[in-house]
């Protein structure tokens, strides 16, 4: 035992004390936030999709831009860019800070008050009301006198930001800037749209990128749509319960049965352990490549007849398992150590606000005591397969071959992740569950349901009874493969070193 | 006592008999050596004497131990294809290796300094193994052989691929450790070299022990041979009583069968070729393996 441990030591030391392998690390949160980041920059990098409507009506075209023009107030008081109070006029700067901190139903009938004559909600503090009556005429011209570049400031989501309407309607030359690539597309609405809908065209030369088409339609839809009702005679209170959506409440059910709402930290709570999961993979996969790789090269540069004059073939196999997962516990300590500083440390320290509150999550035993448990118990399966294959090896592009069909199994955590997550506790996750090589990712991932207490203690056994079988079986090739040379065997001569019987005086 | 005891001794791998019947004894403090032709079952032999590989049969008994594996932190290997942790210090290598012999750590730093100053390394101790030339490889990786002061060494192949300079240093080595009462073992298939250094050989092919025991001994087992320098035509110097003619130009040794009148057959020789000198001595090992492995063959 104790040669064990000066092998897995040296082991773990050589990879510990390279530059390379401390920058990997550090890498990873790196990539991640990239992986997070960029996304976000090109959104807010875009360019706004140019279009000109020919209106053959004469009366769409201004319903549609008062409606683009409520639409944004209503970013103004759910959207608003931190910062930039200072542009707004001194009547609404009063009491703006109130009115952003109600909840976006509230928000949402100050805007119908303002601009579609509709009720205040009662909850309001009479201050509010009176505030709001007395400046609702200043504060629809200040909107309305407002040019697209200085709404924009107020918030990312307006719509100038995305769409910008061109006031061009000659048809030839919306043709010729279409060609040009000036316009992005323009729209024709039909004389007779209310009517029958006829004549409606959208013109473009991009016809896979919808975000515009499908946004103009819907505020033209509701105009038409509007009108309709109104032709038909329908009182507006009865049009607008018509048109009146639904909208589901988020609620889940408490741990005694009563429901709780849902809010971003439960979805967070729900989804991360994906994460966990991709991170669990990703360590796994990184630790047990490693350690082939280390084996190949020791019996390449020919150390290992040398070292099996010193320890057993059993010891030198157990130290390399043992220093690649003292390797593996440093990578994802570290990786954890930073995911505490960013989620829990960042926001305590400078007082930022993360769009996701991770903090409960991250702080959560469970969660952590697993992660690391199914670390080693998923590192400690596969090492030993691969070990076990890799030692018969002399290269890495022989081992490639060799360890494709367990690199396969591997694989398949990863296809899973999403539908697991989805539905932690269904069949599909509880059978997949007790397949041992699956075992730590789909428990992983499970790990929000959570999983009954039987199923962890009978995947567990299961998964350690395979570990042991694989080690006896990576044992029994390993003793042979190590000082194997030529070309590696095919699964028959596999299957014969398997069934040569271990014992301590046995055929090597 | 003796270092090492082989009685019966075999090895297969899969159908393959690698070692068969194997019986010899390595006494203590000899310079024994393998001979044998490539493949002949010389490496398997020491992989079991180091307990890397078990006999299938027989009684094998190291430094008096019937279980070797008991006896492996006595032993110094170094094998025929030997490396280094490219990454790894000189003197921690060394240091490495004498851990896992059992030594405490602070006793195996001891010894690699002493080592690395006795064998003129102490200025490469920090260096890293890949910045080495090959000799000073060769050296750390006698040295981590060495560390542990085992009783037995053993070297298979130590002299292949080295040049001129490096041979005549693990020759000097292997004479050190036998004046330091040491049994050394070491394998080899140039006889020139076991010729030199060994007090004992066993000589074995295709997993079989052809003879063993102490130099003179064999050797005296061997009928004579005549060294001649000769002018003329080779193919004259084939005539009855001479077994083989090992030819090499403008001399050659030639090997007499048992009971044959030597000074009839050196006037019948001095007919047949301008003969310029002989001399009539015991047989080398190399004409020795090549009689035996020949017989062994056919």
């Amino acid at each position: 035992m104790n040669r064990m441990l000066l092998i897995a030591f040296r082991e773990f030391l050589e990879n510990v004390r390279t530059k390379g392998f401390w920058f990997g690390i550090l890498m990873m949160p790196v990539v991640l936030l990239l992986v997070g980041i960029v996304p976000i920059i090109v959104e807010n990098t875009r360019v706004a999709k140019s279009f000109a409507v020919i209106d053959e009506t004469g009366v769409v075209m201004d319903a549609v831009k008062q409606e683009m023009s409520i639409r944004d107030f209503r970013y103004l008081l759910t959207d608003f860019s931190k910062g930039e109070e200072d542009m707004l006029p001194d009547f609404l700067a009063v009491f703006f800070p109130e009115v952003r901190a109600l909840n976006e139903d509230t928000q949402e009938k100050i805007v119908n008050f303002l601009f579609h004559d509709g009720y205040l909600d009662t909850s309001l503090t009479r201050r509010l009301t009176n505030q709001l009556t007395q400046h609702r005429t200043a504060i629809i011209e200040w909107w309305q006198e407002l040019s697209d570049e200085e709404r924009s400031r107020f918030s990312g989501s307006m719509s100038s930001n995305y769409f910008r309407l061109m006031d061009v309607r000659n048809i030839d030359q919306l043709n010729e800037m279409i060609e040009s690539e000036e316009l992005f597309a323009y729209f024709v609405i039909g004389r007779n749209v209310v009517e029958d809908g006829s004549g409606a065209k959208y013109v473009s030369n991009n016809l896979t990128d919808r975000d515009l088409e499908i946004w103009f339609g819907e505020l033209v839809s509701q105009y038409v749509r509007d009108q309709r009702l109104s032709h038909s005679d329908i009182d507006a209170d009865i049009a607008d319960w018509i048109n009146e959506a639904v909208s589901f409440e988020g609620v889940t059910l408490g741990k005694d049965g009563e429901t709780e709402e849902v809010d971003s930290t439960d979805i967070a709570r729900q989804w991360a352990p994906v994460v966990f999961v991709y991170f669990l993979w990703i360590s796994v996969m990184i630790n047990t490549q490693m350690l082939i790789t280390n084996t190949i090269e020791e019996k390449s540069n020919k150390l290992v007849e040398v070292l099996l004059s010193s320890v057993s073939a059993i010891s030198l196999m157990g130290g390399k398992i043992i220093g690649i997962a003292g390797t593996g516990l440093t990578i994802i300590t570290a990786w954890l150590i930073m995911a505490l500083a960013f989620f829990i440390g960042l926001p305590l320290a400078a007082g930022i606000e993360l769009p996701i509150d991770l903090s409960s999550v991250m702080a959560d035993p469970w969660f952590l005591g697993s992660f690391v448990m199914y670390f080693l118990l998923g590192y400690l399966f596969y090492a030993a397969l691969l070990v076990g294959l890799g030692s018969l090896c002399n290269n890495l592009k022989e081992a490639q071959n060799l360890i494709m069909p367990v690199q396969l199994i591997q694989m398949v955590p990863i296809f899973l992740m999403i539908p697991i997550g989805r539905d932690p506790n269904g069949s599909l996750a509880q059978v997949l569950s007790y397949i041992p090589p699956l075992t730590p990712f789909v428990m992983m991932n499970r790990a929000a349901g959570p999983p009954s207490t039987e199923e962890y203690v009978i995947t567990t056994l299961l998964l350690i009874v395979s570990i042991i079988i694989a080690f006896w079986l990576a044992a029994k090739v390993f003793r042979v493969g190590i000082l194997m040379t030529g070309k590696p065997p095919g699964v028959k001569e596999i299957f014969r070193l398997l069934r040569a019987p271990v014992t301590r005086r046995a055929s090597n | 006592m003796n270092s090492i005891e082989l009685e019966s001794v075999n090895k297969f791998f899969g159908t393959h008999h690698a070692v068969s019947d194997m019986s010899f004894i390595v006494p203590e403090g000899a310079v024994y050596g393998f001979l044998g032709p490539n493949g002949a079952g010389k490496t398997s032999t020491i992989r079991m004497i180091m307990s890397i590989l078990y006999p299938d049969s027989g009684v094998l008994r190291v430094l008096g131990d019937e279980q070797p594996e008991r006896v492996k932190d006595r032993l110094g290997y170094l094998p025929e294809e030997k490396g280094l942790y490219k990454k790894m210090k000189v003197k921690e290598i060394i240091t490495y290796f004498g851990t896992l012999k059992g030594m405490a750590r602070r006793a195996a730093a001891t010894a690699a300094d002493q080592l690395l100053v006795r064998f003129g390394l102490d200025d490469a101790a920090n260096k890293r193994c890949e910045e080495l030339s090959k000799g000073m490889g060769q050296k750390v990786q006698i040295i981590s052989t060495l560390i542990h002061d085992p009783a037995l060494v053993i070297l298979d192949e130590p002299f292949s691929g080295l040049d001129p300079i490096n041979v005549e240093l693990v020759r000097d080595i292997i004479l050190d450790l036998k004046r330091q009462g040491k049994t050394v073992i070491f394998s080899t298939h140039i006889m020139e070299q076991a010729e030199q250094i060994c007090d004992s050989i066993l000589l074995i092919n295709k997993g079989q022990k052809l003879i063993d025991g102490r130099v003179p001994e064999v050797k005296g087992r061997f009928s004579s041979t005549l060294l001649i320098e000769y002018e003329g035509d080779a193919s004259n110097l084939q005539r009855k009583g001479i077994i083989r003619v090992n030819n090499m130009g403008n001399s050659a040794e030639l090997s007499i069968e048992e009971g044959t009148d030597t000074q009839a057959l050196m006037r019948e020789l001095m007919d047949a070729v301008t003969l310029k000198s002989f001399t009539l001595k015991e047989p080398s090992l190399h004409e020795i393996f090549v009689r035996t492995v020949g017989e062994s063959d056919a």
